[in-house]
């Protein structure tokens, strides 16, 4: 049986679906045309088109009606207000809130250093712009209505400033050093945040909540489960049958299965298969799971990208002499994980809405903290909001890392080289 | 022998590369069918055959590309075999070039050609960044060294291939069909730079079905034809005056 | 280099072919070592708790309620809440399959439209469904729109569909007695439609005419069938939900909880498909659709004709991952307590106590859905895929 589930489609698809991005936003700039010539060429051009326009006018315009009608009107967003706090850090101990602060100054600080030291011209159109600055506004009346401590708002300027001193110091410091200096700050990010919060009479995993859980379950599961991917693809495109039929079982094994049963093996099983004495705190079993799963994923997506490195690059490396291993590190390697980027960034979105699942397995993550919050007897009956919050960060945070692999892909010129 | 004698120590042997009774299957299709050969040091041998006669695979069983079934294959008195040690030593000495270049599109052309000597042979960077500078002047293309393949044509493409195949320092070269991919106005430049090479003293086996520089060039000319070796012979002699039939038949229809 | 002596045979260690097989010896003794401590570790993990590693305790009482599914009582054995369980996940995976296709191509289309209204509304629509949780889309649905709907309405009161905390109701077909005389007409008309399409087909080789053959077909069998129906004095008819005494009567009915689950994914899944419809369409190669316009052909020819087969063969893939993640995404049901595998288990798990043999169940379980999936959308891509090509 033919077993060719997702990965290598999902590369090709993905490739695709960016070369025609540039069609459809070519199309109708190719002419000017009057408002009521774009009227007519867009909405009124058959009668077929026509009708179809006044059904899906109709249908648009009272669904959008009706939700800004309850959204701002009806609903009652006090609860999202009240509990902000709980949505982001849970049950993290308000006085040991710096810690988190620490890390956010030293992640936003390496971002403005790696885009300084990029330091790419901006070449955004009028039409960026605008766009850019209206999304900036709403952000900035979303957290107007969320954040009343001063000190949180002082807190939130020193991260833009940060931001801003990083590309500062960035575009200067162009060169070698400093760019090994943003490598191994990235390398050290993930340490960094894991020590602060827990050094010097620190606040333990068990009080990692809300959006603070999220991301650091997502990181985790990313980060570890990138190197093991790769090892796994390697593996099944091994030429050892042996070392293949055990990594193709892993894999599929692995796939097979929901994620959350996976997360139920972690709760329930993982504890028996440690050797006896060895104890694992939920948490830690849990993000193993994420991290086993995610692998047999990324090794897929990794799959996909070794089968479009043409053989004859494998034949050009050994005739010059290269052993098997520089041959992935330096010549396979580099091109197959550069064709999948596009497929790894959705992944890791998909990871990431997965951690979600961390709130049916008993974590205060922010779906729970969204439970808690509506369950409270003062704002019962407010799920709506509770739950449309949370939805919203996600979103947030699922499409913007969307858009940006759009236009890394369109930069890096995926397939084109 | 039209070579000059070269400037290396004379060894025990002249005899570079000795294939006696060679065979090859792929699956249950004979790809190579006893094939027995010498090719001395700094002589250039073309091949011709029809395709699927088993030349490339002869060639690409010289560098362990792929691996013989039968009989011996010894390259400057290494028998390659299924020593490890062996396998690398022949390697580092035969260079080979492709029909379809195979650079490695994500470096730049400079660093395709000190790939290897700086990962295999461990130079220092300077001194794999002169010789490749050196190289790609040899080659006629100093300039391009900054770019990045797919900015290159295909004749610049696979003069770079020809670099990254000498940086190696090697004592033979194998060319596998490497004009064949070329748009016709830049199969001279690379001709020009393998005619160069052959000057120079190399050990070639080039396959080829470019007759001129076969006429030109090449040392002996073997002609190949379901997985054997029909005829061998030289240049001359076997374009005017061809023995086996199969070998007239393929003629006039290259030569037509 | 001076000549060397060869050697025969090179040593063991330098050996590729002996170290290829002394390696994966070592790989294999290796795997079966972490797996055979891992479980010996589980083993002696069970035995000072008393656990047994044996099937039986299936056949003992089960003890808890299930909400929905097949016929089930709290004296019923844990194998049967299992299977109760299963057969749940297939209707939500089943169910959700065919209702995210046919809304997932609709989007799709829509994408491409060339009604910027259209457009942009499919735009929207899957950005918003495809960058949020489908967790969290489950809750919502439950949690927030279906829990707070009260079902009002008078007793006998019917309508094309009610959506309550009491479940959703649709209308269905009631068979009338003596349905069965229709069947042989459904027969009859498949035969008439095989027929008319044969004709066709021949006409069309031998004149050059065209076909028209699906249309006609079609025709065929649903004129026969309509004779049909009426001979057999109506046998069937459409059945709207009512209001019974608080409760719905008649047509179909599923639970509040089926419900929630079944919009949550079909809503995500319809989201990607969308994009997949989309993509596929968009990949086939452009010089394909000048070809097929040099050729003359009409655009809707140049669809059905040269651009269809193409996205079809390119979307079957992906849409199978997709089918595939709706299915294991169910599992997300227990979230909502609808008593899916999953939940079934974790409550099984709680009561018995046996995590290795239900967790065992359940992967098996996901693993046998998968590959029937997998072995039906194999049969169709090989239905539309390209002879003579190697994918």
């Amino acid at each position: 049986m033919k077993r060719d589930w997702g990965a290598r489609e999902d590369v090709a698809l993905e490739a695709v679906a960016a070369k025609e991005e540039l069609a459809v936003t070519e199309a109708p700039s190719a002419r000017d045309l009057t408002p009521a010539q774009w009227v007519k060429e867009n909405l009124f051009s058959t009668p077929f088109n026509s009708v179809l326009s006044v059904v899906a006018g109709l249908l648009a315009g009272w669904l959008l009606y009706a939700v800004l009608r309850w959204a701002f009107g009806t609903a009652d967003w006090t609860v999202v207000k009240t509990n902000f706090r709980l949505y982001m850090i849970g049950r993290f101990p308000i006085e040991e809130a710096w810690r988190i602060w620490m890390g956010l100054y030293y992640v936003v600080l390496l971002v403005g250093l790696t885009w300084g030291q990029a330091g790419r011209r901006l070449t955004w159109d009028a039409m960026h712009i605008v766009r850019r600055s209206v999304l900036a506004i709403l952000g900035v009346l979303l957290l107007l209505y969320l954040v009343d401590s001063p000190l949180v708002w002082s807190l939130m300027g020193g991260l833009v400033a940060a931001y801003l001193a990083g590309v500062g110091v960035g575009r200067i410091g162009r060169g070698r050093t400093m760019r090994r200096i943003v490598w191994a700050g990235w390398l050290l990010a993930f340490p960094f945040v894991i020590v602060v919060l827990q050094i010097a009479d620190g606040v333990g995993p068990l009080r990692w909540n809300g959006f603070l859980l999220n991301v650091l379950a997502g990181v985790v599961g990313i980060v570890l489960s990138f190197p093991i991917g790769i090892v796994l693809a390697l593996g099944r495109r091994s030429s050892l049958p042996a070392v293949r039929t055990v990594c193709v079982a892993l894999i599929e094994v692995v796939r097979g299965a929901p994620l959350f049963a996976w997360l139920l093996f972690g709760v329930f099983l993982l504890p028996f298969l440690l050797p006896p004495g060895v104890q694992l705190p939920q948490i830690i079993r849990v993000m193993i799971m994420f991290t086993v799963f995610s692998s047999a994923y990324v090794a897929e997506i990794v799959r996909g990208g070794l089968q479009g490195v043409h053989f004859g690059q494998y034949e050009a490396a050994r005739a010059v002499g290269l052993s098997t291993t520089r041959m992935m590190a330096l010549v396979i390697l580099p091109q197959a994980l550069r064709n999948t980027i596009p497929a790894m960034i959705s992944h890791f979105i998909s990871l990431f809405k997965d951690t979600s699942l961390l709130a049916v397995i008993g974590f205060i993550d922010m779906l729970r903290a969204a439970r808690i919050a509506s369950a409270s007897v003062k704002f019962i009956g407010s799920s709506r909001q509770t739950l449309l919050f949370a939805a919203l960060i996600f979103w947030i945070v699922a499409f913007s890392m969307s858009r940006w692999s759009q236009r890394l892909e369109r930069r890096l010129g995926v397939g084109e080289r | 022998m039209a070579t000059e004698p070269i400037e290396q120590s004379t060894t025990a042997t002249d005899e570079m590369i000795v294939a006696e009774g060679v065979k090859k299957w792929f699956g249950s299709f004979k790809a190579l069918d006893g094939i027995t050969t010498t090719i001395k040091r700094g002589e250039v041998v073309v091949v011709l055959g029809p395709s699927g006669s088993g030349k490339s695979t002869f060639i690409r069983c010289i560098n362990r590309l792929e691996r013989h079934d039968e009989g011996r294959i010894v390259v400057d008195g290494i028998e390659m075999t299924d020593d490890l040690r062996n396998i690398e030593r022949i390697r580092s000495e035969i260079g080979m070039v492709f029909q379809s270049f195979n650079l490695f599109p994500h470096l730049r052309v400079i660093d395709n050609v000190t790939l290897a000597p700086r990962n295999v042979r461990r130079w220092p960077k300077a001194k794999s960044e002169e010789k490749a500078v050196q190289l790609l002047e040899r080659v006629g293309i100093p300039e391009q060294a900054e770019k990045y393949p797919a900015q290159l044509s295909g004749g610049q493409q696979q003069r770079v291939a020809i670099a990254r195949a000498l940086a190696m320092e090697p004592d033979i070269m194998l060319f596998d069909e490497p004009t064949s991919a070329l748009d016709p106005e830049m199969i001279k430049e690379v001709l020009d730079a393998m005619k160069e090479l052959a000057r120079s003293g190399m050990t070639m086996i080039v396959i080829t079905h470019e007759i001129g520089f076969a006429k030109e060039v090449a040392d002996r000319v073997l002609f190949f034809d379901s997985g054997l070796l029909v005829e061998e012979n030289t240049p001359d002699a076997f374009f005017s005056d061809p023995q086996h039939d199969r070998t007239k038949l393929f003629l006039s229809q290259i030569l037509a | 280099m001076t000549e060397q002596a060869i050697p025969a045979r090179p040593p063991l260690w330098r050996n590729v072919r002996v170290l290829r097989v002394f390696g994966q010896i070592v790989f294999v003794l290796a795997v079966v070592y972490v797996l055979r401590e891992l479980f010996l570790n589980m083993q002696f993990g069970f035995r000072r708790q008393g656990i047994t590693l044996d099937f039986d305790f299936l056949q003992q009482r089960a003890g808890f309620d299930l909400s929905e599914g097949i016929a089930y009582g709290p004296n019923s054995s844990f194998w049967r809440a299992i299977r109760v369980g299963v057969i749940n996940t297939i209707r939500v995976a089943v169910s959700g399959i065919v209702l995210a296709s046919i809304l997932g191509l609709l989007i799709g289309v829509g994408r491409l439209s060339t009604n910027w209204l259209v457009r942009n509304v499919a735009r929207v629509y899957v950005e918003i469904f495809r960058n949020t949780p489908v967790l969290i889309q489950i809750i919502f649905w439950y949690v927030a729109v279906i829990l707070p709907l009260r079902l009002v309405g008078e007793d006998g009161e019917e309508r094309l569909f009610f959506l309550s905390n009491r479940g959703l109701a649709v209308p269905w077909l009631r068979g009338r007695p003596g349905a069965g005389s229709w069947v042989p007409w459904l027969l009859a008309g498949l035969v008439a439609a095989v027929a008319v399409w044969w004709w066709r087909t021949r006409v069309n080789e031998r004149t050059g005419r065209p076909h028209h053959r699906a249309p006609l077909a079609l025709l065929a069998l649903a004129a026969v069938a309509a004779a049909g129906y009426l001979a057999a004095g109506g046998p069937f008819d459409i059945e709207l939900p009512a209001i019974d005494r608080g409760a719905y009567a008649g047509g179909v009915k599923v639970s509040g909880e089926f419900a929630g689950v079944l919009f949550g994914l079909v809503f995500y899944t319809a989201a990607f498909i969308a994009e997949i419809i989309r993509g596929s369409i968009l990949a086939v190669d452009k010089g394909q659709k000048e070809a097929a316009m040099a050729m003359g052909l009409t655009r809707f020819q140049q669809l059905r004709l040269v651009v269809l087969p193409q996205a079809l063969r390119i979307a079957i893939p992906p849409i199978n991952s997709q089918y595939l993640n709706l299915t294991k995404n169910s599992s997300l049901a227990a979230a909502i307590a609808f008593p899916d595998l999953v939940q079934v288990s974790q409550t099984v798990i709680n009561q018995a106590g046996r995590p290795f043999q239900i967790i065992i169940i359940v992967m098996g379980t996901y693993l046998i859905l998968s590959m029937i999936i997998s072995v039906l959308m194999n049969v169709a891509n090989r239905a539309v895929a390209l002879r003579g090509t190697r994918r």
